[in-house]
C-alpha cells in the first residue's frame, strides 16, 4: 500500500485541527455555569488582587481610591434615600382590588431581590423582579409601569434595600435555564454596534482602565447595587436602562427593556456575581 | 397686446419646463431608500441594528426634501451600508463570538 502523499496528509491534519478547534469553542460556550463562575471570579480576584471579594459590589469605587473618596462623601447622605421611602409607600399602597404587591410576591417581596432574576420553569423563561411587579399590577387591574425609571425604579429600590447584605444567589435549575444563561453569556461576549465591541471588552479585558474621563468598572458585582441613582440621569434608573445605555454607547440599537436578550444578560451577569453581598440601591456618577 | 400675451405664455411654459422635479421623487433616490430600509430591517431581525442607521436615513430624506440630491444620496448610501454591516456583524458573531475567559 502506498503511503499518503504529503498533500493529503496536510489536508487531513488541517481538517482534524479544525474539528478539534470547533469542538473546543463549542465546549467553551456551553461550559458548566458553576465552573464559569469560578473562573470569572478568580479572574477578577487576580486582576485586582488585594481587593476584598465583597468590595466588587462597589464597582469602580472598589478599585479607584480617588473615585472612592468622592463616593464615600455621597454615601453620607445618598441621593437614593428618598427613593427607598417613596418606594416603600408605593409598595404598600393598595391596588383597586384591595390587594398589594406583597400578596403577589414570594415572602411578601421582602428580602428576595438578591435571588432575582429567576428561571420560571412554567413560563420557560427568565423572570426579573421588575417583571414580577408589573405582572402583579396587571393581575390587580392596574396599568404596568414603565421599565426604565419612575415608580418601578422606586419600588425596586425599596425591595433591593430589604435584601441588603444578603448574598446574591441565582440558581440555574434546568437545562432550559442553562440555555438562557448561555444566551446571556453569548450576548456578553458578542461584538455589537458600529464600534464593534462586546460588553466583555470593556468590563472584563479593560476593567479598571480609563475610557475618556471614566474608569471602566469590573463585570463582577455589577448587578449587585441596582437600581441606581445616577448623577448623569438625575434620578433613579433600572438595570435594563443601564444595559440600553451601554448598548447605545457601542452605537448599537438597544434591545427593548425587559426583552428576552436583556433578561438573559441579567441572568448571566447576576449568576457570575453569586456570593457577593447585595447592596442596592446604589449611587453612581 | 397679442404679442404680449404670447410672451407671457412662453415665459410661463419655460418656467414650468425648467422647474426640477422634487428630489425625493427621484427614482434612483427612492430605490436607494428602499434598499437602505430593507438592509436595516434585515439587521434588526438578527439583533444587529446599529444605533444611528435610521437616523441617518431620516436625514437623507430631509436633505432630499430640501433639494440636496447629492447629500441625500450619500446619506442613504451610508444608512444602507450600516444596515448591511450590522447584519453581517450579527451573523458572524453568531458563529464566532465565544467567551474567552472560560
Amino acid at each position: 500500500m502506498k503511503p499518503p502523499s504529503k498533500k493529503i496528509f496536510f489536508k487531513y491534519c488541517c481538517q482534524a485541527t479544525l474539528i478539534i478547534f470547533t469542538g473546543l469553542l463549542s465546549l467553551n460556550l456551553h461550559a458548566d455555569p458553576a465552573s464559569d463562575k469560578e473562573k470569572f471570579q478568580n479572574f477578577f480576584s487576580k486582576k485586582f488582587s488585594g481587593i476584598d471579594f465583597n468590595e466588587f459590589s462597589n464597582g469602580v469605587y472598589a478599585i479607584d481610591p480617588e473615585s472612592r473618596a468622592q463616593w464615600k462623601n455621597i454615601e453620607e447622605f445618598p441621593p437614593y434615600v428618598f427613593a427607598i421611602d417613596e418606594g416603600e409607600k408605593l409598595f404598600k399602597t393598595l391596588f383597586i382590588t384591595g390587594r398589594t404587591y406583597a400578596d403577589c410576591l414570594p415572602e411578601g417581596g421582602i428580602g428576595i431581590a438578591h435571588s432575582y432574576p429567576r428561571f420560571n420553569i412554567r413560563k420557560n423563561q427568565v423572570v426579573t423582579l421588575a417583571q414580577e411587579i408589573n405582572t402583579c399590577r396587571q393581575l390587580n387591574r392596574e396599568e404596568p409601569l414603565p421599565w426604565g425609571r419612575g415608580d418601578l425604579a422606586l419600588i425596586l429600590a425599596y425591595l433591593a434595600f430589604t435584601s441588603r447584605d444578603k448574598e446574591i444567589s441565582i440558581t440555574i435549575p434546568s437545562s432550559a435555564a442553562e440555555a438562557a444563561y448561555n444566551k446571556g453569556k453569548k450576548l456578553y461576549y458578542s461584538r455589537t454596534g458600529q464600534l464593534n465591541i462586546a460588553c466583555a471588552h470593556c468590563h472584563v479585558d479593560n476593567a479598571g482602565k480609563r475610557i475618556r474621563a471614566d474608569i471602566l468598572s469590573p463585570a463582577l458585582g455589577q448587578t449587585s447595587h441596582f437600581p441606581v441613582y445616577r448623577a448623569r440621569w438625575g434620578e433613579m434608573g433600572t438595570l435594563h436602562r443601564r444595559f440600553a445605555e451601554c448598548s447605545e454607547l457601542s452605537r448599537a440599537k438597544a434591545f427593548p427593556l425587559q426583552s428576552e436578550a436583556y433578561r438573559n444578560l441579567e441572568y448571566f451577569l447576576s449568576y457570575m456575581s453569586n456570593g457577593i453581598k447585595a447592596n442596592g440601591p446604589g449611587a453612581r456618577k | 397686446m397679442q404679442q404680449f400675451a404670447i410672451l407671457i405664455i412662453s415665459l410661463l411654459l419655460f418656467a414650468c419646463a425648467s422647474t426640477p422635479g422634487k428630489v425625493s421623487d427621484n427614482a434612483e433616490f427612492r430605490s436607494l431608500v428602499e434598499d437602505a430600509e430593507e438592509a436595516i430591517d434585515k439587521a434588526a431581525e438578527v439583533g444587529g441594528e446599529w444605533r444611528d442607521s435610521r437616523l441617518i436615513l431620516q436625514n437623507a430624506k430631509n436633505e432630499a426634501q430640501k433639494g440636496n440630491l447629492d447629500k441625500a444620496m450619500q446619506l442613504a448610501e451610508q444608512a444602507k451600508i450600516q444596515g448591511e454591516m450590522g447584519f453581517k456583524q450579527a451573523k458572524e458573531q453568531e458563529k464566532i463570538a465565544a467567551p474567552w475567559l472560560f
